[in-house]
């Protein structure tokens, strides 16, 4: 028997892992090929020496989620957030659905009573972060790049060019895209998607992994439904579907409609 | 194009797993992908095999296990095969559903020098 990783004994040698059909042709095939040893054959009655051809190998057996990094870095951020008392909200939607615009006014109608800071993320250009600090809040705008997502180093990173107030509300609007970002957590407390209703009212169905991982949804735009098929409550059924405990807030940032009731429930955080 | 991200997510890991095991070469590694994981295994693959040049993957065979979705009715409980998300179970026709296979994605193995 290979005294490195235990090969030609099956019994000694496992990789743990699901219990499906590939998974158990891995186990019980797989590395008996790669292993080009001489252990598994008849003797004769005679003996020889077992010579290697090889460096001896192992197998290093991991089962590691490879996003644990970026979760362990989220829950580092999100440590810290506890610490301060600080609500991290993490704002996803697709491009143009009004995040910016409801944070524009939200910091109008907060500040000066609560402290709040907004972290941008956009694959290019300060644009956001300069509108954001016209509205009077400090902004800090990451570029992605290439990217399509925030992930939980790059608010890290952030977290050490901001200081963040003890008690404030920490915005983190996240790069415009229902797909990507619903797979990084950056270690806020609650995820919030916007959706307007110039989009489909059935982008639930069609991007679930987002609103599987959101706790709120704002519907906004509002003021534009006399003009678009778009069914409120269609768009709250598929959601409530893929999520029942998803709670939503129409909202036109525009007009002012249902901000009364965003503020009511950023509160109540 | 997350899977880029995740790739070199993936370079990262097996070089912090190679060097907490002394290894100077992996000849092999297994990842799983769960059918609802929100990983494309292919572009995943290719976005892998576009970056491992010049890492400590560059030799690495990469073998990708995937494990189909399982959901389960949140009303009759049964367990079902599930092709996406919005699955319904079969019985009832309704949603929602707890997803309880396929969300996985992560490295199960390495073979090692």
């Amino acid at each position: 028997m290979c005294d490195t990783c235990g090969c030609g004994n099956p019994d000694e040698f496992k990789i743990h892992g699901k219990e499906n059909g590939q998974m158990a042709n891995w186990r019980n095939g797989e590395n008996q090929e790669h292993h080009h040893h001489d252990h598994e054959h008849e003797h004769d009655g005679h003996t020889h020496s077992h010579v290697h051809d090889h460096t001896p190998e192992k197998v290093i057996s991991l089962n590691m989620d490879i996003l644990s990094e970026n979760n362990r870095l989220a829950e580092r951020n999100r440590g810290y957030f506890e610490g301060k008392h600080v609500l991290a909200l993490n704002l996803v939607s697709s491009p143009g659905s009004g995040k910016t615009t409801i944070l524009e006014k939200t910091i109008h109608a907060l500040i000066p009573s609560r402290k709040i800071f907004v972290i941008e993320g956009d694959q290019q250009t300060a644009r956001d972060a300069d509108r954001i600090e016209k509205s009077g809040a400090p902004a800090i705008q990451i570029n992605t790049g290439s990217g399509c997502h925030l992930d939980a180093k790059m608010i890290h990173l952030a977290l050490h060019k901001m200081e963040v107030d003890n008690q404030a509300i920490l915005f983190i609007e996240n790069v415009g895209n229902l797909v990507c970002p619903a797979l990084f957590d950056l270690g806020e407390q609650k995820r919030v998607v916007v959706i307007s209703v110039t989009e489909g009212d059935d982008k639930p169905l069609k991007y679930p992994y987002m609103f599987q991982s959101s706790n709120l949804c704002i519907i906004n735009k509002t003021d534009l439904l006399p003009y678009v098929d778009f069914s409120v409550e269609a768009a709250i059924q598929y959601a409530r579907q893929l999520n029942p405990d998803l709670e939503f807030i129409l909202m036109s940032a525009k007009t002012g409609e249902g901000m009364n009731e965003w503020y009511t429930w950023l509160s109540k955080q | 194009m997350h899977e880029l991200s995740l790739a070199m997510e993936v370079i990262e890991l097996a070089q912090r797993e190679a060097d907490k095991n002394g290894v100077s070469r992996i000849r092999e590694i297994l990842i799983e992908v769960g059918d609802l994981s929100g990983v494309e295994a292919d572009a995943f693959q290719s976005a892998l095999e576009l970056i491992v040049h010049g890492t400590i993957l560059a030799e690495a065979e990469l073998r990708i296990s995937r494990t189909p979705g399982k959901g389960k009715c949140m009303k009759c409980n049964m367990e079902f095969e599930m092709n996406n998300r919005i699955d319904c179970c079969p019985k009832c026709l309704c949603l929602p559903s707890e997803i309880s296979e396929g969300q996985e994605f992560r490295v199960l193995s390495m073979v090692v020098e």
